[in-house]
């Protein structure tokens, strides 16, 4: 077997020690990252390379981070592993994903306290067995930040899945039958979104000992009881939100 | 198929009715913890004991509450944990006994359980295993604030679920050792912080049926205790 060479600058973020805060929050889309940037004070973009775009700034004088993960388990566990490798310690994923209950009303964001693993990435670290479940204080922050920024919310547990059009269009999958119960499997038991980077990013979280969270706008509904559900892609208030919680963490850990 | 109900009516296996218990449930392993944690409440009153389901009712400030035994695993807690919901419960804390994962996990530690891992095959028979086993964010941030207010030292995270004691504390004699041995390796790397045989169980039917669950283990066995 090939020696594993371990270099300084980090292969695919094209990063290294320093580039980034201890708080970074994971969009899935580079293109947000600018997005999210702006939200910080002095911000400067890092590196740009493949899916991972980083930009550092501060938020109340701390250093602050974001880096897209691409879409995905794969991707998003490369980018994990090589920023905790140069430092970061506190993930927040900040995504966009489709609502399961039917009551569920497009705009409102999920706080996913934990992750269905219906993804293979996480099956390469840890038996399935093992819940993917995020950090207590890191969700307790984002529930607060919500509170405090009067938008609506539900705390719940998120589908991360590998296929985006095996949810989408189940019908034409040769293994139709199972996506679709296992779909009624997880509407039973109360996931609240579907997405596809938490799991993987709360079981990493989990052994290397490291606090993650998730937050997602349900853009859209598929299980709604309202025919004419639209599609909310303003992602105002979930970036407000975020931003709110690092500085509750930030404030928590400076009186720690 | 309609369930079967005991002649009084009550419920096949806790011999409860709706009205025997309130929304607040303990849920401990052992059938003899029932009356010491009953002994907290006001105005304690014994229930019914039925098989290994011995069940308690009393007041905390003012509101109904019980507690029932589960019995040991996963099989007779999702009857007991079925049944409570049945009539009318809705919040269960799960109490109990458990052993260290982590070097450096004392006896006498107390662990509050965020999640389980899913090393049994009862929650099986309702969702595939990629689902978390975890508990309710209220019901976590109440028995952090209670070990705060307390001023008990606590421990957060995960616990196994498993399915054989003796499979955790001597694996060694079991046709499977290797298996177990890695797969214990796994739940040390991940950070789990107790192994019990209940919790993920709870979990998964207090998700299923929109119930809120959670779990206060005290470490009674230390990581030392098993090499």
């Amino acid at each position: 077997m090939a020696k594993i060479d371990f270099p300084e600058v980090k292969y695919h973020i094209q990063m290294k020690k320093g580039d980034v805060g201890r708080y970074v929050f994971l969009p899935g889309d580079p293109g947000r990252t600018d997005h999210i940037a702006k939200l910080f004070d002095n911000s400067k973009l890092i590196a740009s390379n493949r899916e991972y775009r980083t930009w550092t700034g501060t938020i109340d004088g701390e250093k602050v981070s974001v880096c897209s993960t691409g879409i995905g388990g794969p991707s998003t566990a490369i980018a994990v592993e090589e920023l905790i490798a140069i430092g970061a310690d506190t993930f927040i994923r900040v995504g966009t994903s489709g609502g399961m209950q039917p009551e569920q009303v497009p705009g409102e964001l999920a706080i996913t306290l934990a992750a269905i693993r219906d993804e293979g990435t996480s099956m390469h670290y840890m038996p399935p067995e093992f819940p993917a479940v995020a950090d207590i204080n890191v969700i307790e922050a984002l529930r607060q930040a919500a509170i405090k920024l009067d938008v609506p919310y539900r705390v719940g547990i998120t589908q991360s899945k590998d296929s985006f059009y095996g949810q989408h269009e189940p019908g034409r999958m040769p293994v139709a039958d199972r996506l679709q119960q296992r779909w009624k499997a997880w509407k039973m038991g109360g996931a609240i979104c579907s997405e596809m980077e938490a799991a993987t990013l709360f079981i990493l979280g989990n052994i290397y000992r490291v606090r993650t969270g998730g937050i997602m706008l349900v853009a859209a509904n598929q299980e709604s009881n309202d025919p004419n559900v639209g599609v909310v892609e303003e992602l105002d208030d979930l970036l407000a939100v975020s931003i709110e919680a690092f500085k509750l963490l930030i404030e928590q850990d400076k009186k720690a | 198929m309609a369930v079967r109900k005991t002649k009084e009516g009550g419920q096949h296996h806790i011999h409860l009715h709706k009205g025997d218990v309130g929304r607040y449930v303990f849920l401990p392993g052992d059938p003899g913890r029932c009356e010491i944690i009953a002994s907290y409440f006001d105005e304690p009153e014994f229930i019914v004991q039925n098989r290994e389901y011995v069940t308690y009712t009393g007041k905390l400030l003012d509101q109904k509450v019980a507690v029932t035994s589960t019995g040991i695993g996963c099989p007779s807690t999702a009857i007991a944990v079925e049944e409570l919901i049945a009539i009318g419960a809705d919040t269960f804390i799960r109490i109990g006994t458990s052993g260290a994962i982590q070097p450096g996990t004392k006896a006498g530690d107390v662990a509050i359980v965020t999640g389980a891992i899913r090393d049994e095959g009862t929650s099986l028979h309702y969702m595939p295993v990629e689902f978390p086993a975890v508990a309710d964010l209220d019901v976590i941030q109440a028995m952090k604030e209670g070990a705060i207010r307390a001023k008990i030292p606590y421990i957060l995270g995960i616990t196994q679920s498993k399915d054989s004691f003796y499979g955790e504390i001597d694996p060694e004699r079991m046709p499977i050792a290797a298996q177990l041995q890695n797969r214990w390796k796994a739940w040390v790397d991940g950070g789990a912080v107790c192994s019990e045989m209940e919790a993920a169980v709870l979990f998964i039917i207090s998700s299923i049926n929109r119930k809120r669950a959670g779990g206060v283990m005290l470490i009674a066995g230390s990581d030392d205790m098993r090499s």
